[in-house]
């Protein structure tokens, strides 16, 4: 009784609270190094004309990069091609991701393989698996064609170039990043199917409920926390999508496959244009913020 | 006595650790050089800084590679340099890139250290002196040269009768004569890169410059013809609808050019110098001393011209060591050094008077035609923005040989792109 009281005193007390923030100061120091500066500086850099080919100074220009996004084809086409790759392929990765979970969960005897040919995509670097279906898709030396024209579903003479036509280019890299990316999706659901336990099953039998609707009213309800955490995961990772189209098409044919990471980094790193790629950058900053903000009041909804 | 010696002891070890710091300080002026990627030749640039080390004890020069293509190389300084790092003193970088990178402030003027531009440039061949000069300064100095060049198969040709075509409509119907008879279905006609690369941008500018156009004027302002450039592409899918050029031109990259030439696959083929020695030499090439080079075709009624390539040597504005540096930089592309980079690797010299040099001449006899060759090449537009230029004309002409965009419709846009930039 006695020392409770002098605790809260000494929370009271400025020397005390002094000490707390001093501790406190490190992990603070650092982050704001890492996260805070790095964003504030963006954000700063998107008011200015930071053309380096300009070879003058920054110039300080308000909103006008901004105006110049609104206007900006490049943008908007990279921002659609962003948002159609992401609504393909994180469905299509929960879809597969959830098929493979399901499987590496069923009582084998040796699951090792199962669990490794689950791993594999997901170690295996973007840009790797990128150029891999890359080669997958080449008119000449590529597998598919060659599978097709074997089975005569294609002619010899004249076979589907599928990189440089934009439909099929578009749906080449979103096969490549449902392929790559449901692994990851896998893993967690496995995870969350591991932890729905057993007697829910032996219940439900009990009561008469098919395997199928064992699936709807036992699985999935309980697997709902681990697809939503799957979900915001994936779906950020698919707005920043830069590393297969890149290593596939380059964004073409033309600029039908280009995203927005993709013409950020053209615009910073190709085209020396500091400001206007920061200020690109802070329109994707916005966007994926929107989106955990939409995923994140889904679950508080769900914690009530 | 014990102590006297004692202090003698001292006062030597004291001087001696002296002199010795003298001497390494003397010794440490390390340079660091990037010299490109393994097209580049570092093991050759390597020979060149041991011989330049022997001769000048007190500089030790580490070497440092990069990527593959001249693009990567390029992100990767854009990196190095945006943060002002210190530590690469010397860079090698594309023929492409003076101008950038001057405009950007990462080179210093080497004016101070080799004279004025008009006088310190004007050895070398007239399209890499006026390539490294930059608002009047002195940008770069030319470590070798490098241009497009029309390679051919002589043993076809020969058995076929047909002389060297001297215009695009000729090479055309010399190559679907010799496929025709050859009963080869993998043998193209004629292999150029479409792929969304550099050479793509050399693709674009061949068929324009042949009709005697000019893309821009000396100001670094665009003179595009909008009429010619459609004419040029045009005569590129004319020889793909013709069968001439494979359908998928606008996958095929550099290193597909050569292979494919290599394997005996292309009676003609647009590549880079450093494609000579790859058909010559390699060990699986199918086209030993069947290999001739010609000047490129010009459109009916043009005049023939090429693109330029090759690469300098730029000291870095953020270097601690500018004077070593421009130093070794002005060795590195001294005639010495071109007929040594000639002799062992069969790099194209920038100097005229190389190429006829007796000695290149035994070891690469080609390089007597090859000097008409580049003497006659364009330098793709000099531009403080050449990424963006680049990218605009080699996305574009890509999507054209991909027929997603007609040529007119493709014209249009990389001129309205264009504009924008080239002011």
């Amino acid at each position: 009784m006695a020392d409770r009281l002098p605790l809260l005193d000494r929370l009271r007390d400025p020397s005390e609270r002094t000490l707390g923030l001093l501790l406190l100061a490190p992990a603070f120091v650092l982050l704001a190094l890492i996260v805070v500066y790095p964003i504030g500086r963006l954000l700063w850099n998107s008011f200015f004309d930071l053309r380096l080919s300009g070879g003058g100074g920054a110039k300080f220009v308000g909103l006008d990069n901004y105006a110049l996004v609104l206007t900006d084809q490049d943008f908007w086409n990279a921002t659609a091609n962003t948002l159609l790759i992401t609504v393909i392929t994180v469905p299509g990765a929960l879809i597969v991701g959830l098929g493979l979970a399901l499987l590496a969960n069923l009582p084998f005897k040796r699951r090792w393989p199962v669990r490794l040919a689950l791993l594999l995509p997901w170690a295996l670097p973007l840009s790797f698996a990128g150029l891999i279906f890359a080669w997958f898709f080449h008119t000449e030396y590529g597998v598919v064609n060659d599978v097709l024209i074997r089975l005569g579903l294609e002619d010899r003479r004249d076979p589907t170039m599928w990189l440089l036509k934009p439909g099929w280019a578009m749906a080449a890299i979103c096969l490549t990043i449902i392929w790559k990316t449901s692994s990851f999706m896998a893993l967690i659901l496995l995870a969350g199917l591991q932890m729905i336990p057993r007697s829910l099953y032996e219940a439900a039998e009990v009561d008469g409920a098919t395997p199928w609707q064992q699936f709807w009213q036992v699985t999935v309800p309980m697997l709902m926390p681990s697809i939503v955490v799957a979900l915001i995961f994936r779906t950020i990772t698919a707005l920043q999508t830069f590393d297969i189209p890149y290593t596939m098409t380059k964004g073409g044919p033309g600029h039908a496959t280009q995203t927005l990471a993709m013409l950020i980094h053209a615009t910073t790193i190709d085209y020396l244009d500091l400001g206007y790629g920061s200020t690109l950058a802070v329109c994707m900053f916005v966007m994926s913020l929107a989106v955990t903000a939409v995923y994140l009041r889904h679950i508080g909804r769900q914690a009530q | 006595m014990t102590f006297l010696r004692r202090t003698t002891l001292g006062t030597m070890a004291a001087a001696l650790a002296f002199s010795l710091a003298g001497f390494s300080a003397q010794a440490q002026t390390k340079l660091r050089v990037f010299s490109g990627g393994q097209n580049q030749r570092p093991d050759l640039m390597r020979k060149l800084f041991d011989q330049y080390q022997a001769a000048n004890p007190g500089i030790t020069i580490d070497i440092e590679t990069g990527g593959a293509t001249s693009e990567l190389q390029r992100q990767y300084l854009s990196t190095v340099l945006n943060a002002k790092d210190s530590a690469i003193d010397i860079y090698m970088i594309d023929i492409v890139n003076p101008a950038q990178y001057f405009g950007a402030g990462w080179l210093e003027p080497l004016d101070t250290y080799v004279g004025p531009a008009a006088t310190a440039l004007k050895p070398y061949l007239p399209v890499y002196a006026s390539a490294n000069v930059v608002d009047g300064k002195v940008a770069a100095l030319p470590a070798f040269a490098d241009a497009m060049f029309m390679y051919y198969r002589k043993d076809l040709l020969a058995k076929h009768g047909i002389a060297e075509p001297k215009t695009w409509d000729e090479l055309s119907a010399a190559a679907k004569k010799i496929q025709a008879t050859e009963g080869n279905a993998n043998l193209q006609g004629l292999s150029i890169q479409g792929a969304p690369i550099e050479g793509a941008v050399c693709t674009f500018l061949l068929p324009y410059w042949g009709q005697g156009k000019e893309f821009n004027d000396a100001a670094g302002r665009l003179t595009l013809d909008k009429p010619a450039a459609v004419k040029g592409l045009g005569t590129w899918l004319g020889m793909v609808d013709a069968g001439v050029i494979k359908k998928n031109v606008a996958e095929v990259k550099t290193p597909d050019t050569v292979n494919e030439f290599k394997a005996g696959q292309a009676v003609f083929a647009i590549n880079w110098g450093f494609a000579w020695d790859r058909f010559k030499d390699d060990a699986d090439s199918q086209v030993k001393g069947k290999v001739g080079v010609m000047p490129l075709p010009a459109m009916a009624g043009g005049r023939s011209a090429t693109c330029v390539g090759g690469w300098q040597w730029a000291v870095s504005a953020f270097s601690k060591h500018k004077a070593e540096a421009a130093k070794l930089v002005k060795h590195l592309a001294s005639p010495a050094s071109s007929k040594f980079l000639a002799v062992e690797g069969s790099l194209l010299p920038t100097y005229a008077e190389v190429y006829t040099d007796a000695d290149v001449n035994r070891q690469a006899p080609w390089f007597k035609d090859a000097a008409a060759v580049v003497v006659a090449g364009k330098s793709r537009p000099l531009s403080k923005d050449y990424g963006q230029v680049s990218d605009i004309i080699r996305t574009t002409t890509s999507a054209i040989l991909a027929r997603t965009k007609t040529p007119a419709e493709g014209v249009d846009e990389t001129e309205g792109r264009l504009r924008r930039v080239m002011r």
